[in-house]
């Protein structure tokens, strides 16, 4: 998450949009606008750093993970994925230790032949050659696709690292794992934007 | 030396002002308040000491009446910038009484420390001290019963006003905070 973008939406608050809030406001208010800025500046940066620290993974993961064992076959991995229109999710050990992230992106990987193709990349081969790659994954496992090691966080990960953590891997999800290594939730880009709004 | 200066050019806008409906409040509150205060101050005290009072009175009135949301405006600050400033003018009288200027001075300075260190800052508040000491005998002779009478009679008249006209007023809201 940038800061810098957020500074500047702080400085787009000016001494007019003080005084017209001050004159919808009934009654004297015993305040310059001067004043007010000076409190406005102050109190931002303090939520700026209360944002910033204060709230942790822990406090917006979501507990109940859909997941899947290694050894669960594809089909099974992708029912899941469109029975709850979500479109990736932890793979874990039967100790509930985190083995790897399945996603969209390993099933086009796959069947684009590797590298990171778009969903057009897998449509334009299937066009293109004689078959579709999609009966060629047909007997693999969550295991064989998934990406491993994921990346994670740990429940007292600030939230605006878990935005950069997401930011620079480009992903859209993160697990959360307990000090053992134990898949203890997730986080969603969705979380992330409900949280800061 | 050149910052000191540029600090008196101010710079900054000044707040907008207010909306008929709320000069009238304050005009109501401020009548209504002040006519038991001077009902109560003319039976008792001679003419020259009533406008001292009624001045200091009058003073809060402009805060409780004309600036309902402001800090110094509140319970907290009304009664207690009062009497802390009572004791400390009548104090300061009788300590340094024989250099009334001294006692004055002393009286109005120590009124604010004291008012800002209680978190009870009311302007009105150094009026109160400085009328112990500048008064006639007769507030003299009251001793430390000035701060019961008049002072807290008075407050306790304009706080009950300001109470009930403050809060009919659709747009006011009285206090908002007590302590």
């Amino acid at each position: 998450m940038k800061l810098s973008a957020f500074n500047e939406c702080r400085q787009t608050i000016t001494d007019e949009d003080i005084v017209t809030a001050m004159k919808k406001i009934p009654g004297y208010l015993d305040i310059t606008p001067s004043d007010f800025m000076e409190i406005y500046r102050v109190a931002y940066d303090h939520a700026l750093h209360r944002l910033k620290h204060a709230i942790t993974a822990e406090q917006i993961m979501t507990r109940q993970v859909i997941s899947v064992p290694e050894t669960a076959p594809l089909a099974e991995v992708v029912r899941l994925l469109a029975d709850h229109d979500i479109s990736g999710m932890p793979v874990i050990q039967p100790d509930r230790t985190l083995a790897g992230v399945i996603s969209e992106k390993d099933f086009l990987s796959k069947m684009g032949g590797g590298g990171s193709p778009s969903f057009m990349h897998v449509i334009l081969q299937c066009l293109e050659k004689t078959g579709c790659i999609a009966a060629d994954i047909k007997k693999l496992t969550a295991k064989e696709i998934m990406s491993t090691p994921a990346v994670t966080i740990s429940g007292t990960t600030p939230l605006f690292e878990v935005a950069d953590i997401m930011d620079r891997h480009a992903i859209n999800r993160v697990p959360v794992i307990d000090d053992a290594g134990r898949l203890a939730g997730i986080v969603a880009r969705s979380d992330l934007i409900q949280t800061m709004c | 030396m050149s910052a000191f200066f540029q600090k008196m050019k101010g710079g900054s806008q000044s707040p907008p002002g207010v909306g008929f409906s709320e000069i009238a409040w304050s005009w109501l509150g401020a009548f209504l308040g002040i006519i038991p205060v001077a009902l109560l101050h003319y039976h008792f005290f001679p003419d020259g000491d009533l406008v001292f009072l009624i001045g200091s009175f009058g003073a809060s009135a402009v805060l409780i009446y004309g600036a309902v949301r402001s800090p110094l405006a509140q319970p907290r600050n009304l009664v207690g910038g009062h009497l802390i400033s009572a004791v400390i003018g009548v104090a300061a009288w009788q300590l340094l009484g024989s250099a009334p200027w001294l006692a004055a001075a002393f009286a109005v300075a120590t009124a604010i420390a004291a008012m800002h260190a209680t978190k009870t800052l009311h302007p009105p508040g150094g009026a109160t001290a400085l009328i112990a000491v500048i008064g006639s005998e007769k507030i003299h002779s009251l001793g430390f019963l000035y701060v019961f009478f008049p002072v807290l009679t008075g407050v306790a008249i304009m706080l009950i006003v300001a109470l009930v006209v403050n809060n009919l007023a659709g747009s006011r809201k009285y206090p908002e905070f007590w302590w």
